[in-house]
C-alpha cells in the first residue's frame, strides 16, 4: 500500500475510494483537521483582539503561520504573507489593491492562454476598467507556452505578468525563473505574479530564487483545508497595494471623516480572518516538510509516467499535455463517435467504480477553445495518497464506459 | 453490458438523434450549461402558438443530448404555452431514468432553452 494513505482519514471511511482529483482540491491529511481541531477546543478566540490568554493563544499561533509559510516559500519575513480566502480570492487582491492603483490606461498587462479563469478574469476586467490592454502569451502545440515571441508581446508598456507555475489541464510546468529573466531583460520594470496553486503541493518555491512580485497558492490543494490561501509579496509591491476591502482589523484610526491604515500585511485582512483555516495550513506545511521532496518528486514522476503509459494503451484516448517538464495533472478526450462526453465519462467511474476525475473544462475555456475541446475534457490528477493499483482501476473503469457505450453496436 | 443510467433509450437517442439538424427561418435560442459550458441551440417553428417543427444543435455528454432529443419529440406538436408549464421531472421520466443533482443541469438544459422562446 502506499506509505503515505495512512495519513489521510478519509481512506478509513472509504477504503475503496481511487481519488484522481487533487487538482481541484486534495485530501485532507489527519494532522491538518487535528491541528484545526486543537483550535476550536482548545483555543477558539479572535486574534489581535482580547487580552486574555486564549486570544494571545490564537493570535500567536496565526501569527506563527505567517512565519511558517514565508520560509515555506524561501522568503525571510512574514509581514510579506497576506492570509487570503485562496488563490482566487489573491489574485483578485492584486488587480483591486495593486492594479487599480498602478495600472492606467494603455498600460498593457501580459497573461498566458493557459490560465486559470482565477488568474485571467481579474486582468480582464481591470483591463475594462483602466482601458488597458490585456494580452496572452500563447501556447504551442506542444502544450507549452510560446516563448520563441516573447519580444512581441513584451514591451515598454507592460506593467504586469500573470502566469501559472503549472497548468492545471495541460499539467505542464512552466519554466518561471528562464520566462521572468527573459521579460525582465525586455522590460526590467515588469511586475510578475505567479499563480502557484497547482505547484506548491508538487514541487518545492523558492519566491526569492525565482524572483517573482506577487506568489499566490491555496490552502485546500496542498493537503490542507479549503477557504484558505497566500499571497505573498515582496516588500516594495505592498508598499504599492492600498487596502480594498474595508473593516475591523485593518485600520490604525476611524474619525466620522476618514480612516487611516497601517503598514503590513493586516491591511489586506479586514474583519475576522479564517484563524481556524491558517492553524489547518500550518500543519499542512508540516506535514509536507516532515517529508522528502526528493520522494515526493519521484514517487510523482513515477505515477505520472505509468498513468500516461496505461491510458495510451486505450486506443480511444487522446491526452492533451506535454510528455515532459509535467506533473501528475492529465486531461483527455475519448475519440471517435459515439463514445462518452466528459460528463458521462466522470459519471460512470464515479458510479460505478468510486473513481473519482473531474469532467468539463476546469476553469479555463479559452484554452479548450483553442484546442477545439468545446465539449470538455476528463482530466486526471495525481496526489501524495495515489499509487498504481489506483491507476489500474482507473483503465478498467475507462474500458467498462467504452463498452457500455459500444454495446448497442456489439449486439 | 447494461447499465443503469445508460440505458439502451438513452443511448440510441445519443447516438441516433431523430430531432437534429438546422431548421431553416425557425427561431433560434441558445443557452450554455454552466456546469460543463455544453452549448445548446434549439430552433423552432411556431404556428398558432403550436410548435410545429424543432431542431436542435449542440454537442456534449450523452446524456444532455439524449434528453433534448428526447425532449423536441415530446413538444413538437405541442402548445408553447404548454411546453413553458413542463417540469424537468417530465424529461426524466421519459428518458426513464433518475438522475443526480449534477446530470440534471445536463437533461433539463434543452427545457430552459424552450422557455427562452417569447
Amino acid at each position: 500500500m502506499n506509505k503515505y494513505k495512512k495519513y489521510f482519514p478519509i481512506f478509513e471511511n472509504n477504503p475503496e475510494l481511487v481519488y484522481l482529483d487533487s487538482g481541484a482540491t486534495a485530501l485532507k491529511a489527519g494532522i491538518v483537521l487535528d491541528r484545526m481541531n486543537g483550535y476550536y477546543t482548545e483555543f477558539s478566540a479572535n486574534i489581535n483582539r482580547g487580552l486574555y490568554p486564549m486570544s494571545e493563544k490564537a493570535t500567536e499561533e496565526y501569527e506563527e503561520v505567517r512565519k511558517k509559510v514565508a520560509k515555506f516559500l524561501g522568503a525571510e519575513h512574514g509581514s510579506e504573507i497576506i492570509f487570503t480566502g485562496g488563490a482566487t480570492a489573491g489574485v483578485n487582491l492584486v488587480a483591486r489593491s495593486w492594479g487599480e492603483e498602478n495600472i492606467e490606461e494603455e498600460d498593457e498587462i501580459v497573461i498566458t492562454e493557459m490560465e486559470h479563469h482565477s488568474n485571467l478574469v481579474p486582468w480582464q476586467e481591470l483591463a475594462k476598467r483602466k482601458k488597458a490592454v490585456l494580452k496572452f502569451i500563447e501556447v504551442d502545440e506542444t502544450y507549452k507556452l510560446d516563448l520563441e515571441n516573447l519580444e512581441k508581446i513584451i514591451n515598454s508598456k507592460t506593467k504586469i505578468l500573470a502566469l501559472t507555475q503549472v497548468s492545471n489541464v495541460l499539467g505542464t510546468i512552466n519554466p518561471i525563473k528562464e520566462i521572468i529573466k527573459k521579460v525582465k531583460a525586455i522590460n526590467s520594470k515588469v511586475v510578475v505574479l505567479v499563480d502557484g496553486a497547482q505547484a506548491v503541493a508538487h514541487m518545492p518555491v523558492n519566491v526569492i530564487d525565482l524572483d517573482v512580485d506577487f506568489y499566490v497558492f491555496s490552502g485546500h490543494k496542498m493537503y490542507g483545508p479549503t477557504g484558505v490561501g497566500v499571497l505573498w509579496t515582496k516588500a516594495q509591491r505592498q508598499l504599492e497595494m492600498r487596502p480594498s476591502i474595508f473593516g475591523g482589523g485593518m485600520i490604525k484610526e476611524v474619525t466620522k471623516e476618514m480612516t487611516t491604515y497601517p503598514l503590513g500585511p493586516e491591511a489586506f485582512e479586514a474583519g475576522t480572518p479564517p484563524i481556524a483555516q491558517v492553524v489547518g495550513l500550518g500543519a499542512a506545511i508540516d506535514f509536507l516538510e516532515s517529508m522528502s521532496w526528493k520522494e515526493i518528486l519521484e514517487n510523482e514522476d513515477e505515477l505520472t509516467k505509468y498513468t500516461l503509459k496505461s491510458l495510451e494503451k486505450i486506443p480511444e484516448i487522446k491526452i492533451f499535455g506535454p510528455i515532459s517538464e509535467r506533473v501528475g495533472v492529465i486531461s483527455m478526450v475519448l475519440t471517435g463517435k459515439n463514445r462518452p462526453g466528459a460528463h458521462d465519462l466522470g459519471d460512470i467511474l464515479g458510479r460505478k467504480f468510486n473513481v473519482c476525475i473531474r469532467s468539463g473544462h476546469h476553469c479555463a475555456m479559452p484554452l479548450h477553445h483553442k484546442f477545439d475541446l468545446d465539449y470538455g475534457t476528463s482530466r486526471v490528477s495525481l496526489g501524495i495518497y495515489n499509487e498504481k493499483k489506483d491507476i489500474d482501476k482507473l483503465i478498467e473503469a475507462i474500458k467498462y464506459a467504452l463498452d457500455i457505450f459500444n454495446c448497442i453496436e456489439n449486439g | 453490458m447494461v447499465d443503469d443510467l445508460y440505458r439502451e433509450i438513452i443511448l440510441e437517442h445519443y447516438k441516433n438523434p431523430e430531432n437534429m439538424g438546422v431548421l431553416e427561418g425557425g427561431i433560434e435560442m441558445e443557452e450554455v450549461n454552466a456546469l460543463c459550458g455544453d452549448k445548446l441551440k434549439i430552433g423552432v417553428k411556431i404556428k398558432n402558438g403550436i410548435i410545429k417543427e424543432a431542431k436542435f444543435r449542440g454537442g456534449g455528454c450523452a446524456i444532455s443530448m439524449a434528453a433534448v432529443d428526447i425532449l423536441l419529440g415530446m413538444v413538437i406538436g405541442k402548445k408553447l404555452s404548454e411546453v413553458k408549464k413542463m417540469s424537468g421531472h417530465e424529461i426524466e421520466e421519459a428518458m426513464g431514468v433518475e438522475l443526480t443533482s449534477s446530470r440534471k443541469k445536463c437533461a433539463y438544459l434543452g427545457l430552459e432553452v424552450l422557455k427562452k422562446i417569447k
